[in-house]
Order: structure tokens, then C-alpha cells, then sequence
């Protein structure tokens, strides 16, 4: 349909023409020039928003970790009504979906329920409500039984509007819903740190937050001069890049070993990585995301 | 106006016919994700099409003490002629699914080292240039 669109738009310039060669060339020439512009960006913007991992990823960790479900560290559903602007309306939905997926690995379904409600209503706000569908998702949630095809569908919902976003050109809601989702699971993380003081492995995890902190902060870079509400949330998230400056990832390289087991090739990573992070500096990460956190479900 | 009319038309025709030839990676993308293994969690498909390209590549954060399966769906019996190469952040390469000429359709890997992962599909022919995968994980 694109191509058809394009090459109906391009014919239309052709058949307009008046003659004048060198106007529709230098016409043509720069409509290249801007699609290929946009398309450079837009590819990079493609490549590093598939890269940022689930915020699923931590609720699994939390849970298995033995960590108990705490409601009080998500946002309320109702707070719905605050959000009035599409940029509050995507990063919070990110925010919910990450407080969704929480819910669900606990499998806390009241909670489940509301938030998947208040997701809905978000969506619908911003044209998006078609990638839910409420019957399906409310059959899910009401029987643990089917934990594992909700986890999968709601996966799926959210992969599909980030796959639609970036075909309809709305990237930077993309960009909004994926890095509220990744400051949420940051403040759980924090939160649940705080009250497992000297737990190395949610250090860890916490530090190794950086990696993705920097590419979130890349992709907000190319809406730096394009949208206020995204340059103000980058300077947010600068200063949240400062808390993370004390943090060192080492890592030493050995070549990885496999074995084949029942068709699957099962590989041994001989490599490793050590995540430096004080109490210190963890304190601070919590207290800057807390405040960046407030600011948007405000 | 008439040449508008058949450029139109040989444009709709053609497209018609291309997306016809296209291999249906996104069938063969959610068909894979039923096939990792059990206790792994759904995280991404990935359509693969060679198109013009040497290879296919996407990337992902993995996370130290997460286990990562990937896996392929062709038509083709285990995939074969499609290659799946994970690399490292520094581009070190962490395995690969070809081994003694034989295709692995599924590769686990227990992450011991966070950082960004380049997830690469190569070809080894033409006629199997058409795919879809699945990323998954557990803890």
C-alpha cells in the first residue's frame, strides 16, 4: 500500500509537470533526501527499542527470588484521570503495563483486573485499544490455571502496539510507553532493594540497568528538539545517568562451549561479568527515579 | 490521465503479486513462539526475510542469571538454511546454530555476562530464505 501511495504520489508530480526539469528534479531529489533522513532515524530508533528487554524480566526475578507482591509500590489505577495529554498517556501507560505484568506473575487477580482496565482506557486514548481484548484477557485472568497464555498475550499486545506505532510514525509514543515501563521496573526493583538491604543480586540487577539507561537516553535524544514534554523527560534522565556514573560493569571474554541436548543446543558461557554498585549508590538511583517517577504519575 | 491509470494499475497489480512471493514470516514468527521450551516465557518474534540483505539482525539486552532460548521455524526440516549467530556487546560470537553441517533449531543460552546481544540470521541458500523466531526466557 506504501508503494502504491508513493509511486501514485510520485506519478501525480510527473504528469503535473510543467517541463521545467531542473525544479522536478531538485523537488524530487529532496523528497529522497528528507525519506531517507527519516528513515535512517527511524531504523535506529526500530533497532534500539527492540533491544530494551521486558520489564517482565524483573517481576519473574522478584518473584523466584522469593520476594512477596506488594501493591503499594505500583501506581494506582486510580490516577487514570490525570493523565490528559497523549505524552502523559503513553508513558503511563508503560508504567501500568510494567504494574500489569507484576500483578500477573504474582498472580494477584483483582489487581490484575483493574490495571488491565485502566490500560484499556489509556489505549483507547491514544487510538490504540483495538490490541486488547477485554473478554479474552478477563477469561485469562480469572483462572491461574492460565497464567501462562495471559503472560503470553498481553506479551504479544504490547509487542504488536510497538510494531504499529512504528509503522503509523508515532515512534516517539513508542519510545514513551517502553522507557515508562523501564522506569517502573526500576522503582519496583529500588523499592524492593530498599527493603532487602546488602541483596546482591538485586544490586545487580540495578546496575545493570545502565546498559539500557543509556540506550533509552539515545533513543530520547532524537525527539530532543522535536517534543518539549520528551527533551524535559531526558533531562530527567540525565541526571538519573548521573546516579549511575559510579557503577562499572567488567567484563572478561572467553570463548563460549555447547552441548546438544534433545535438539537444542545448549550453550556454556564461559564468559563473565562483575557489577560494581555501593548501597551508596543504589540510595541514589532510588531517590532520583522516585522523583522522575512522582513527576510523571502526578 | 490513461498512462496515470495504467501506472496505477501495474503498481496495484505488482504489489499484489510481491506480497503473494513473500514468504508469511509472521505465521512462521507465532508459530515458533509454542515451540520453546517449557517454562520459558514469550519475549519477542522475529521475521526473517533475506530479501535483498546478507543477513538479518536484531538485538536484545540479556540479563546475567537469565536462561535465553531462541529458536527457528522455515519450511523447511529444522530450519535448514537458516543459520542463527548470537554475538556478544564486543561482537564475540557465542554460538551458532550450524555444527558439523547439521541445523539446530533452538539455541539455550544461560546468560552470564549483561550487556547488549546481537541475534544475527544468515542463509545458506536461497530457497530457504524465509523464516521466523522466537526469543524466550526463564530464570
Amino acid at each position: 500500500m506504501k508503494i502504491l501511495l508513493s509511486g501514485l504520489f510520485l506519478a501525480l508530480v510527473l504528469a503535473c509537470s510543467s517541463g521545467n526539469k531542473s525544479e522536478e528534479q531538485a523537488f524530487v531529489e529532496e523528497l529522497d533526501e528528507m525519506k531517507l533522513e527519516n528513515d535512517v532515524i527511524s531504523g535506529e530508533v526500530s533497532d534500539i527499542l527492540h533491544r530494551i528487554p521486558s520489564p517482565l524480566e524483573i517481576s519473574v526475578l522478584l518473584k523466584t527470588s522469593g520476594k512477596k507482591y506488594n501493591g503499594a509500590f505500583l501506581n494506582s489505577p486510580d490516577n487514570l484521570s490525570r493523565y490528559n495529554t497523549n505524552y502523559k498517556r503513553a508513558v503511563n501507560l508503560g508504567i501500568y503495563g510494567t504494574d500489569l505484568g507484576y500483578t500477573n506473575i504474582y498472580e494477584q487477580t483483582q489487581d490484575g483486573i483493574k490495571y488491565m482496565a485502566t490500560i484499556k482506557d489509556l489505549a483507547n486514548e491514544l487510538n490504540i485499544g483495538q490490541f486488547f481484548e477485554m473478554e479474552t484477557i478477563a477469561r485469562l485472568v480469572s483462572n491461574s490455571d492460565n497464567l501462562d497464555s495471559l503472560l503470553l498475550i498481553t506479551t504479544q499486545n504490547f509487542n504488536s502496539i510497538n510494531h504499529y506505532l512504528q509503522t503509523q510514525n508515532r515512534s516517539h509514543l513508542s519510545v514513551l510507553f517502553l522507557t515508562g515501563g523501564w522506569l517502573e521496573a526500576l522503582h519496583i526493583t529500588c523499592e524492593v532493594a530498599k527493603a532487602n538491604p546488602g541483596n546482591m543480586q538485586l544490586q545487580e540487577t540495578i546496575g545493570g540497568q545502565k546498559i539500557i539507561l543509556e540506550n533509552i537516553l539515545h533513543l530520547l535524544s532524537f525527539y530532543r528538539e522535536s517534543d518539549k514534554n520528551m527533551a524535559g523527560l531526558l533531562v530527567d534522565l540525565e541526571a538519573l545517568k548521573q546516579s549511575f556514573d559510579k557503577v562499572t560493569i567488567t567484563t572478561i571474554y572467553k570463548p563460549s562451549t555447547f552441548e546438544v541436548i534433545d535438539g537444542v543446543m545448549v550453550v556454556k558461557d564461559n564468559s563473565s561479568s562483575t557489577i560494581e554498585i555501593t548501597e551508596a549508590d543504589i540510595e541514589n538511583i532510588r531517590s532520583v527515579t522516585q522523583s522522575i517517577r512522582t513527576k510523571i504519575i502526578s | 490521465m490513461k498512462k496515470l491509470l495504467v501506472f496505477v494499475f501495474t503498481v496495484f497489480v505488482l504489489s499484489g503479486f510481491n506480497a503473494d512471493a513473500q514468504c508469511n514470516s509472521e505465521t512462521l514468527s507465532t508459530q515458533c513462539i509454542p515451540k520453546l521450551a517449557s517454562g520459558f516465557n514469550f519475549l519477542k518474534s522475529y521475521k526473517i526475510e533475506k530479501g535483498g540483505k546478507e543477513y538479518v539482525e536484531y538485538s536484545y539486552v540479556f540479563t546475567k542469571g537469565t536462561q535465553y532460548m531462541i529458536n527457528v521455524c522455515a519450511p523447511t526440516q529444522n530450519a535448514e538454511g537458516i543459520i542463527v549467530t548470537l554475538y556478544d556487546s564486543q561482537r564475540n560470537k557465542v554460538a551458532s546454530s550450524k555444527v558439523n553441517d547439521q541445523y539446530i533449531s533452538a539455541i539455550a543460552y544461560p546468560c552470564n555476562t549483561t550487556g547488549i546481544y546481537y541475534i544475527q540470521y544468515t542463509f545458506d541458500d536461497t530457497t530457504s530464505a524465509c523464516g521466523g523466531s522466537a526469543l524466550g526466557f526463564k530464570r
